[in-house]
């Protein structure tokens, strides 16, 4: 590891930066419990299965990652750690607010995922350095909204997500880095395995690796055409992003999706058909949602299903597709069409752990089909989409599943388990926390 | 069609209510019709009171939470009061403030009393406390409205 003083140089143009919460969830959970503050806390993912978030004195302890919760649970308990299922009410109210407040700090805002944010602004101050800036910035999210987050900055994406690390890793940074005022960044490169170059994929890396091509530095000296020929264009950005130059753009407006999934696990396993039918129209109905919220239609539907891969009998995972002849986002269309394939996937002998849809093939829902089957009248047509239209509104208005689907079951056994559930604290009303006078 | 019947038995249940709530976030005037002379109306056009508007200056920071107990009667804020929390406002001697006191949120008034920071009650009964290293202690937010049911 390099020292943590380093020669510095001045720079100018446009800095890139990253942005995100440290242990967003976890985080999260103590702004609207103070009680949390200070404490090991571990955030479980859907149905309490494993641990995606942990607190800064949780991760002191040695808690791994995506460890099932079910392997470490008495563990926990014996340590008093707290622990919380997802509160996904909570972390998108805070996560609109988080980048609603990073906005003004930065001339672009690409939001990258629920914790983290790109940014560009230009270098004009302190000869370029922006780590009294990144400072302000870490200050201001941490006091009004109680967030701790990293700023890592740099040159380029693929460089500030790797300052953004570095920010993180050394206390002495205290939390903001800037990479591109650093005179000699190969230092910092080597220290950093290929695996966490971001933009790399499990099979380009290990490529890199039988090449000798372990670290980000490697990556970045290594001869191009060699680069170019395994991986084409894509190899040749990346190459050029960690050698300073920025060439994959800020995707201020998200892309429209060309994939839509719904996936759930099962707070119980399902072993009889009608349960799976029910939760296969749960998702559907939801995916036909965001279908018409995204203003697309789908052509084909695949619905999957597998059993656990904990328990000791063996494995099943299955998968069908239907295509649909005319591109639909009604959902009564699409449980027509896709319900059926669940009888293919049931096996009566293999409890089911885990089910989904995939929505493939979509097209927008202005484009023009021409095709000879024309299932229903235009006027028709039209008074389906405004009952979608009155349905999703609905639903928005008054909560999920206020009108739903009778295909989809009331209060089913297999839904979604969150018994360490905290309050919606910021978003209804019923559940704020309470301050003593 | 059995699920199309249900869903539109629901609809019509809802139906009462959302009409009634469509009616309060209608603008008062508005310039609907195209032909004829235009209302000498419209350039005064409002879209009604917005207690978000008038009570939220910084939305992203603004929290909301419930009050219990009394030792704050003697500002105005009772016991199941709804406090509204701007975390972005500075923290001045004289300003009520939600602060965290050995893990639960506390709302007192702070008050720099001889170079001493402090948080006071507005209640006869309740002591003031010194804010100092014994304490184990942070500064959430400063109180800037409490809504109180009649």
């Amino acid at each position: 590891m390099p020292s943590n003083d380093p020669a510095t140089r001045p720079a100018t143009g446009r800095a890139t930066v990253l942005i995100d919460g440290n242990n967003f969830y976890a985080s999260c959970e103590a702004v609207v419990d103070p009680s949390l503050i200070g404490r090991a806390l571990v955030v479980l993912s859907n149905n309490d299965g494993c641990i995606v978030s942990r607190s800064a004195e949780a991760r002191a302890l040695g808690i791994p990652m995506g460890t099932p919760y079910f392997k470490v649970r008495s563990a926990l308990e014996r340590q008093g750690v707290i622990v919380r299922s997802s509160n996904y009410a909570l972390y998108a109210d805070m996560s609109q607010r988080m980048m609603a407040t990073l906005e003004p700090w930065v001339e672009e805002l690409e939001i990258y995922s629920i914790d983290e944010a790109f940014g560009q602004l230009h270098r004009l101050r302190d000869g370029g350095d922006l780590t009294s800036w990144g400072q302000q910035v870490r200050h201001t999210v941490l006091r009004q909204l109680g967030l701790p987050v990293a700023v890592g900055i740099a040159p380029s994406k693929v460089l500030a997500k790797l300052a953004n690390k570095l920010a993180k890793s050394s206390a002495s940074h205290g939390g903001v880095f800037d990479l591109g005022t650093v005179l000699d960044p190969a230092p910092y490169l080597e220290a950093v395995p290929i695996e966490d170059v971001w933009g790399i994929g499990r099979k380009l890396s290990r490529w890199c690796r039988l090449r000798g091509v372990a670290n980000a530095k490697a990556l970045r000296d290594m001869p191009n055409g060699e680069l170019r020929r395994k991986c084409g264009v894509v190899g040749l950005r990346l190459q050029h992003e960690l050698q300073g130059v920025a060439c994959i753009p800020m995707e201020l407006v998200p892309s429209s999706k060309r994939e839509t999934c719904v996936s759930r696990s099962f707070s119980q396993p399902i072993r009889e058909l009608p349960q799976l039918k029910q939760a296969i129209a749960t998702y559907l109905s939801r995916a036909a949602e965001k279908l018409r919220r995204q203003g697309q239609r789908t052509g084909a539907i695949t619905v999957f299903v597998r059993s656990s891969p904990f328990n000791g009998t063996s494995f099943y995972s299955r998968a069908a597709t239907v295509s649909l002849a005319l591109a639909s986002n009604d959902t009564a269309v699409l449980l027509a069409a896709a319900l059926p394939l669940a009888e293919k996937l049931f096996h009566p002998h293999k409890p089911l752990q885990k089910a989904g849809v995939l929505m493939q093939q979509l097209v927008g829902e202005d484009t023009l089909q021409h095709h000879l089957l024309v299932p229903l009248p235009e006027e028709q047509q039209q008074r389906r989409r405004s009952l979608m239209a009155t349905i999703d509104r609905l639903n928005k208005r008054y909560g999920q599943g206020s009108v739903q689907w009778a295909a989809c079951g009331f209060t089913p056994p297999w839904q979604m388990q969150r018994s360490r559930l905290s309050r919606a604290a910021t978003t209804r009303l019923g559940e704020i926390p309470i301050v003593y006078a | 069609m059995d699920d199309l019947a249900l869903a539109w038995i629901r609809l019509e249940v809802l139906g009462a209510l959302r009409s009634e709530r469509k009616s309060c976030l209608r603008p008062l005037a508005s310039d609907s019709v195209a032909a004829g002379f235009p209302s000498p109306a419209d350039d005064y056009i409002e879209t009604g009171i917005d207690l978000n508007d008038a009570l939220i200056r910084h939305p992203s920071s603004t929290f909301f939470l419930r009050v219990s107990g009394d030792s704050m009667r003697g500002a105005g804020i009772q016991h199941g009061d709804l406090l509204i929390v701007d975390r972005s406002l500075e923290f001045r001697s004289g300003k009520i403030v939600v602060a965290v006191i050995e893990g639960a949120f506390t709302l007192k008034r702070l008050v720099q009393h001889q170079g001493q920071w402090h948080l006071e009650a507005a209640h006869p009964a309740y002591p003031a406390t010194p804010l100092n290293d014994d304490l184990d202690h942070c500064l959430w937010g400063v109180a800037s409205h409490a809504i109180h049911a009649l």
